[in-house]
Formats: C-alpha cells, sequence, structure tokens
C-alpha cells in the first residue's frame, strides 16, 4: 500500500536528529532521507551508512591516468628513436613524472565522475519534498506515513523538538510546496 | 567563535553578495583598465617580436619567467591551506580556505599565461601539445619544459574542480536564499545540491580524495618548475635542493599573499568574527615556519657552493652576494628570512598593519628570490666571456602590471558574487568540527 503523506521534522540541533533517527527505527513511519547543512558523523553513524564507492572510480581513473601517462611518453619516444641529452630512448625517470601528474589528473576525473553518478547529480529539476531551510541552519527529517498516520507523525516530531513541514498527498499534490511556512532565515542581501 | 551561530554565519556571508556601491565597481574598472594596458603591451609584443622585452644572451629568461614562477608559488598556499590542513584536521583553516583556494585558480590562470607570453610567437604554441609535427615528431617528454606543461595543465584543472566541489553546498545554500535570476544561476551552479545524508556520505569521501591527490600534487607541481632550472647545467640552478627549496618558497609567497588578501576582505566584508585574530596569528606563525626554511636554503646554496669547491659554483655565489644584482640577494634574504622572524613577537603578529606590512614585504621579497635566481643563474655563467646584465623593458613592466590587475580583478569579482568564506566549513568549526568532515 503507498504511503500517502510525507512530512519533514526541521531540527536545530543533530543530537534531536539522532535521537529522531533512533525513535524512527522502531515506529511504523517511514524514514527517507535527512537533509543537513554540515556533513555529520552522529547522524551518519546513528544511520548505519555503508562506505562510498566513490574511492572505486578514483583509483579506476587513478590506474588509467598512470598507463596513459607513462604510455604517451614512451609511445612518443618511441616513434624516431632519437637519443637526446644522452639518455635511454625508454627513460624510465623522466616518464614516470609524466605518468605521475596523469595519475593525479585522472584520479581526479575519476572522483569526479564517482562523486556525480553516486550522488545522483545534475539535477537541475526542482528538488522533491526538500525545505530550504535545511541549507541553513535546520536538520531536516523526512518520513512517510499512511494519510490517517499523518497525525501521529506530526505529534512524533513535534515532542522531540521538531519544527514540521507536511506535504499534500505524493499524487496530484506537488512535492515542492509544503503545508508550513517554508520561509529561509537570512537571505541575499539587497 | 562562541558568538558565532549557524544563523549568523549565513546572514554575513551572504550579506557580502549585497549588490555593490558604486567604489567597487570604480575600482574595478580600474583594474580593468590596467589588464587592457598589459594585452596592449603584449599585443605590441605579438606584432613586433619578442625583442621588446629586455631578455637577450646570456639572459633569455627574464620577467616573464620570474612572473611565472612567482605566480605559481602564489598558488601552492591555498591547496597547502585547503588540502593538507584539510588532511592534518587543523580547524583554523576553515575561515580562510575558500579564498586561499580562490587565490590558487586564479594565481595559476595568470601564471599559466606567462609561458604563453614568453614564447613570442604565441601561435606555434601546439609544439608543446602531444600531437605530431608534419614530420611526425612528437615532444620530448625528456623535456622538464614538457614535465611542467602537464603538471601546471594538471594543477590548473585539478584545483579548479576542487574549489567548485568544495562549494557545491555553499551555491545550495545562495540559491536557496535568492530570487529571480540570482536564484536560477545559482539553481544551475548548485546542480541540484540538497544535503541529502546520501549526498554527504559520498561527497565526504569524495572531498578527502580531493585533498590526498591535491597534496602530493602540489608538492610536484613545484618540483617539475624547480626542474625548469635545476636539469639546466647552468651555476646557481643545477642543484638537488632545488626541489624543496622551491616548494617551501611557493608556500612562504603564498601564505603571505593570503594574508594580502584576507586583511582587507576581513575588514571590508566584516568578517572579524569568522576570520579571527587567531587565525591571521596561526598564517603569521606558519610564515615564520616558511620563512626559516627559506633561509636554510640559502644558506645550504653557499655551503654547496662552499663544500664543492667547484670554481664555477663559488663565484657565481660570491657575484651573487657582492656582483651587480646583489640588491635583489639581499632583499630575498631580508624580506624573506629575517623580517618574517618578526612574527614572533606577539604583539607584531597581533597588529592588522605589521601584519600587512610585513606580508607586503614578504612578497616583495619573494618576487626578488626568483629574479635573483632566474637572471642570475644565466647572467653570470660558466664562460666570462658570456656573461651579461639584464634589464626588464616598459613592455615587460606593462605585462606584470596588467597580470597583476588581472589577478585582483578576478579576486574582486569574486569576492562580491561568490561566497568568499565557506558556510559550511564554518558551521561545522561551531561543531567542534574540523573531524565532523570526512
Amino acid at each position: 500500500m503507498p504511503h500517502e503523506r510525507h512530512i519533514m521534522g526541521l531540527f536545530k540541533n543533530e543530537d534531536q536528529v539522532v535521537s529522531t533517527l533512533e525513535a524512527l527505527k522502531t515506529s511504523p513511519y517511514e524514514f527517507v532521507r535527512v537533509n543537513t547543512p554540515i556533513p555529520s558523523h552522529k547522524i551518519m553513524q546513528s544511520l548505519n551508512l555503508k562506505k562510498s564507492k566513490v574511492g572505486w572510480f578514483t583509483l579506476c581513473g587513478g590506474i588509467i591516468g598512470f598507463i596513459s601517462g607513462f604510455g604517451l611518453a614512451a609511445f612518443t619516444a618511441t616513434r624516431w628513436d632519437l637519443i637526446v641529452g644522452g639518455k635511454p630512448i625508454m627513460a624510465i625517470i623522466p616518464f614516470v613524472v609524466v605518468g605521475f601528474e596523469a595519475t593525479i589528473l585522472f584520479a581526479v576525473f575519476g572522483n569526479v565522475i564517482g562523486l556525480l553518478t553516486q550522488m545522483r547529480m545534475p539535477n537541475f529539476g526542482s528538488l522533491q519534498y526538500y525545505d530550504p531551510r535545511c541549507s541553513g541552519e535546520h536538520f531536516g527529517v523526512l518520513a512517510t506515513c499512511e494519510a490517517h498516520q499523518e497525525n501521529s507523525l506530526e505529534d512524533f516530531f513535534r515532542q522531540r523538538g521538531a519544527v514540521v513541514k507536511i506535504w499534500p498527498t505524493s499524487k496530484g499534490g506537488d512535492p515542492d510546496e509544503g503545508f508550513e511556512d517554508s520561509r529561509v532565515q537570512g537571505s541575499v542581501g539587497s | 567563535m562562541t558568538r558565532l551561530s549557524y544563523a549568523k554565519i549565513d546572514q554575513t556571508i551572504l550579506d557580502t553578495l549585497s549588490p555593490p556601491k558604486w567604489t567597487y565597481w570604480g575600482i574595478l574598472a580600474l583594474l580593468l583598465m590596467g589588464v587592457l594596458v598589459g594585452a596592449a603591451c603584449w599585443t605590441y609584443q605579438i606584432f613586433v617580436g619578442i625583442g621588446v622585452g629586455g631578455q637577450n644572451n646570456p639572459v633569455a629568461w627574464g620577467t616573464y619567467l620570474i612572473n611565472f614562477v612567482f605566480w605559481v608559488g602564489i598558488a601552492h598556499s591555498g591547496t597547502l591551506i585547503s588540502a593538507i590542513l584539510h588532511l592534518f584536521r587543523a580547524g583554523w583553516r576553515n575561515p580562510i580556505a575558500r579564498a586561499a583556494e580562490t587565490m590558487t585558480v586564479f594565481a595559476v590562470c595568470v601564471a599559466g599565461l606567462f609561458p604563453f607570453i614568453h614564447l613570442g610567437r604565441v601561435w606555434q604554441v601546439y609544439y608543446m601539445l602531444p600531437i605530431p609535427s608534419q614530420r611526425l615528431l612528437w615532444p620530448n617528454f625528456l623535456s622538464p619544459l614538457m614535465f611542467d606543461v602537464v603538471a601546471i595543465s594538471t594543477y590548473l584543472t585539478v584545483s579548479s574542480l576542487f574549489w567548485y566541489t568544495g562549494m557545491l553546498p555553499d551555491l545550495a545554500a545562495v540559491r536557496d536564499r535568492s530570487t529571480g535570476t540570482r536564484h536560477k544561476i545559482f539553481t544551475f551552479l548548485s546542480l541540484g545540491w540538497s544535503g541529502a545524508h546520501e549526498q554527504w556520505r559520498h561527497y565526504t569521501r569524495g572531498y578527502l580524495f580531493f585533498a590526498a591527490l591535491a597534496t602530493p600534487l602540489v608538492i610536484s607541481v613545484h618540483s617539475v618548475v624547480s626542474w625548469d632550472f635545476a636539469l639546466g647545467i647552468v651555476p646557481g640552478w643545477h642543484t638537488t635542493i632545488f626541489a624543496p627549496y622551491f616548494v617551501a618558497g611557493a608556500i612562504h609567497s603564498g601564505l603571505a599573499m593570503v594574508l594580502t588578501l584576507m586583511i582587507p576582505l576581513r575588514k571590508l566584508f566584516k568578517y572579524e568574527d569568522i576570520i579571527t585574530m587567531e587565525v591571521l596569528q596561526n598564517v603569521a606563525k606558519t610564515i615564520v615556519l616558511t620563512g626559516l626554511i627559506v633561509g636554510l636554503a640559502y644558506g645550504t646554496e653557499y655551503f654547496i657552493a662552499w663544500y664543492s669547491h667547484n670554481t664555477i659554483e663559488m663565484e657565481q655565489f660570491r657575484w651573487r652576494a657582492l656582483g651587480d644584482f646583489r640588491w635583489g640577494f639581499y632583499f630575498m634574504v631580508l624580506c624573506n628570512t629575517l623580517v618574517p622572524l618578526l612574527f614572533l613577537f606577539k604583539k607584531i603578529r597581533t597588529t592588522i598593519a605589521s601584519l600587512f606590512i610585513i606580508s607586503l614585504i614578504v612578497n616583495f621579497g619573494m618576487w626578488w628570490e626568483r629574479f635573483v635566481i632566474i637572471v642570475g643563474g644565466v647572467a653570470h655563467g660558466v664562460s666570462p666571456h658570456a656573461w651579461g646584465l639584464y634589464r626588464p623593458t616598459m613592455i615587460e613592466f606593462g605585462i606584470m602590471f596588467g597580470t597583476f590587475c588581472l589577478f585582483f580583478f578576478l579576486f574582486m569579482l569574486f569576492a562580491k558574487h561568490l561566497p568568499s568564506v565557506s558556510m559550511t566549513e564554518m558551521k561545522e568549526t561551531l561543531e567542534g568540527g574540523h573531524d565532523h568532515a570526512a
């Protein structure tokens, strides 16, 4: 049976978020995500998240980079077999310098590709079930529940010190527009 | 720091993005005029020939290469602050990391112009690209100049990506607090960042890898720049200490430039609660350390010349202290090693005026250090009949002036249009935070 309501509890304290997340685990509501203005170890530990796979992209990029850089230097040197400065045609040490720089360059490319694919970015459309206060001073915990549980989930968040934001039904409603005040505190000066 | 809150951090930094006064546009226009002066001089050089500069036999490398090394050096402390101090969990770097990273990107851009300027026939730059000539002859990757092409282009790419990635959460914060065209621009720039835990999970890991990759890169780049000289059989250049010597000097000059930029920024943007005196003090203390390392390198060069019993090397270093360019040598020793020792006195490193003045002195001294090394080596080389002197021309001064204006022009544009302090990292600092990220 599909969940009907998306409700976000907005907290100002990460410890409150952690205790709410712990309580959510044993509740009938379904945790969706938490939006935070900073990376929080406490929250990540509470969610028991796996290690990111971005590093594999970085590693692959680095390996490709070294092979490409060293290979380019070696390939170009062997086209004419010209001895320059008394060095061997296949001069390992200078080519390692080129290989090293290419390792870093391609590792960073791999890192960026890893980040973009894992974070599912770029996403230029509007953000669903997102409150702009979460990039300021609030930590937003988003959960879903059945329509008849709406009030109890709202109370669940309020009892833990949250400001609550409710989105209308997932079908037909605009996930960008919540019921609660979503104006942000602080704005670009004019 | 205790007076800060998330809201205050946001408001202080977002206030800096408010529409600027006419004085800002006036200064920007003056800097743009300076850029145009430099561009005009370069255009003149392209039409008339590289001979309009003062470089000639035996001093074929003049201000263009001096400025190249100077600006690459300036770039380095940005990476030191953003990457190396991030790995060391030095929380005090958070308020200045963004501006220092920006300084890195712009300084590398400016530095990257000089090989083109020095090339003379700039349209022949494709000889440095890994494409074969009409005789299928490829660039020579044994040459340190080719190392340089690879290293500097890698450094520009990596530092730009590092800078942009670090800014993503802040770009989203500006998006969420703006309207109209600015909102649209920042929606595009922030790539859909929402701060969801899944995003942070990958982001913190990716940022850590960025820092871990940028750290060896920054050391390698200035080592490669030093090998442009050290691999040449020129007295004063051909020495094994050049790589660490150049890296230390680069960080020394860059830290001084951080102070030069941060102090006015702190005053103009009312960042006193964010860029605290403690942060500036820490930069000053690091300058003392790098100044001592640089001083040790100066002394070691003399020791090597004396200990080698090599008459050519000994003559080079005698001439360095007593010859035609001795003033440059005195400037570099005084400004880079002795004057920064004043920061040992708390009174001096806690006074804004003295911090600013000493930072300018170190910048001046570091420019002269490059002059002494680059010009001094070839001016007084192996054969006495090939000795000669060098004097920059007005065209060279014009180009140098233009590039300085370009750097400050870009930095001023950045300061009013993007968050000049990382809001995210400042909030992490409040949470006791350097161990928060990553």
